[in-house]
């Protein structure tokens, strides 16, 4: 009973707010690829438990791949006598040619962990609203004068 | 009120603000003067317009007419309708956290009248033939196509450096603006914040500033403006809900961003 009720909180989770695709399109490389996750695979999240004992009754189950704003994203789910031990993407998405996280949560970074988009030519700046008073004292007044 | 130039930024003060144009392009020739000229006055009567109509500074705007009861709201144009209609969706597509109505009842459309500005003002420049834009409204930010004339099949983004609240002459990043995500706004709780009504009255908001980068600029204001007021819980909710990247700044000076703005 745990692991079907597991299986079916994680299927929940990866549906909610996106449109379900076809379950078949997807399904046997991914079939293929899920029966060859290795037990020592990096699990996805530091918040896995250990790996179960090797004597576990263990299965693995593949999840209907699932269209999301970047793309598809199918994982495979491996539990052991109840418990998920194991969660491997099969199919992440691309976008604008970096990889995306399956998250789009705002979490803490440095200042210096910002991507940093090549500067040579900010004509922009975003901040809160200047008046037209402070627009003098303004980094933008200073870009818009320097004819960039 | 800035007369073109070579090379510089045409500037429109309204609305309080500065609006800045960026029309990149070959500049000095007398007919791109013109288009140029054109371009400006287009932006210029489409925010003077809005300003006209809603602004709550002008006691005979549409929208003051309506505040002090002198006019109803059933009798009032169907755009002023409209723009309070877009604002109650967003009222409950922000679960309450973005309202449309002031502490003291009156309606205050400032949450969205800039970014409707914005939207239309940057229809206009596509009208006039302008495919490379950036239009700049105080801070909030809309671009189409690119900084500078590319090669075929070249597209470049627009970068925007976004402020550092706690130094004005500062950024903390510069960031990609062009497809999708062609719009950034930025809401602070210092400067400015009477559009920003917090959901418990006295309870500070616990970012100093919120930027978010979106595909449209209501979308992009709007939310910048729910999450300096929501808090943590409105920043999970809208980062769930919509495409968007957000990077925000805490009270203490600290980050926070969305997977798409992380160095990998």
């Amino acid at each position: 009973m745990a692991t079907v009720a597991s299986v079916a909180v994680l299927g929940v989770g990866w549906q909610l707010g996106v449109q379900a695709v076809d379950a078949g399109q997807n399904l046997a490389s991914a079939t293929a690829a899920s029966a060859a996750v290795p037990a020592a695979a990096t699990p996805s999240t530091p918040t896995q438990p250990a790996p179960a004992p090797a004597a576990a009754v263990s299965a693995t189950s593949t999840g209907t791949a699932v269209q999301t704003r970047f793309g598809p994203v199918q994982v495979a789910v491996t539990i052991s006598n109840g418990t998920i031990t194991e969660v491997t993407a099969l199919q992440l998405t691309n976008h604008d040619g970096r990889s995306v996280m399956i998250s789009n949560r705002a979490a803490p970074v440095l200042r210096s962990e910002v991507l940093q988009a090549q500067a040579a030519s900010v004509q922009n700046v975003s901040g809160a609203t200047y008046t037209s008073m402070g627009y003098a004292q303004s980094l933008q007044s200073a870009l818009d004068a320097a004819g960039f | 009120m800035t007369a073109p130039s070579q090379g510089t930024a045409l500037t429109i003060e309204t609305m309080g603000t500065m609006v800045s144009v960026r029309l990149p392009g070959r500049t000095g020739d007398g007919q791109i003067e013109g288009s140029r000229q054109a371009a400006r006055d287009g932006v210029d009567a489409v925010f003077q317009r809005w300003n006209e109509r809603f602004s709550l500074y002008r006691p005979e705007s549409e929208l003051s007419r309506v505040a002090s009861g002198r006019l109803r709201l059933t009798n009032a144009s169907p755009d002023l309708r409209d723009c309070y209609a877009l604002a109650l969706q967003w009222r409950d597509q922000t679960d309450g956290v973005f309202t449309p109505h002031r502490a003291d009842g009156v309606i205050d459309l400032s949450g969205v009248v800039k970014a409707l500005a914005l939207e239309e003002a940057g229809a206009g420049l596509l009208a006039l033939g302008h495919g490379d834009w950036s239009l700049n409204a105080g801070g909030d930010i809309l671009v189409h196509g690119q900084p500078h004339a590319g090669g075929p099949g070249e597209t470049a983004s627009w970068p925007v450096s976004i402020v550092n609240p706690q130094d004005r002459l500062d950024v903390l990043a510069t960031l990609a603006l062009g497809t999708p995500l062609r719009a950034v706004a930025t809401s602070g709780s210092a400067e400015r914040g009477e559009h920003i009504w917090t959901p418990s009255p006295g309870t500070p908001s616990p970012f100093l500033q919120v930027s978010v980068l979106a595909a449209d600029i209501v979308t992009a204001d709007v939310l910048a403006t729910a999450i300096v007021a929501g808090g943590e819980a409105t920043l999970d909710l809208c980062t769930r809900r919509w495409p968007i990247e957000v990077l925000a700044v805490l009270r203490d000076g600290s980050l926070l961003a969305t997977p798409g703005l992380r160095r990998r």
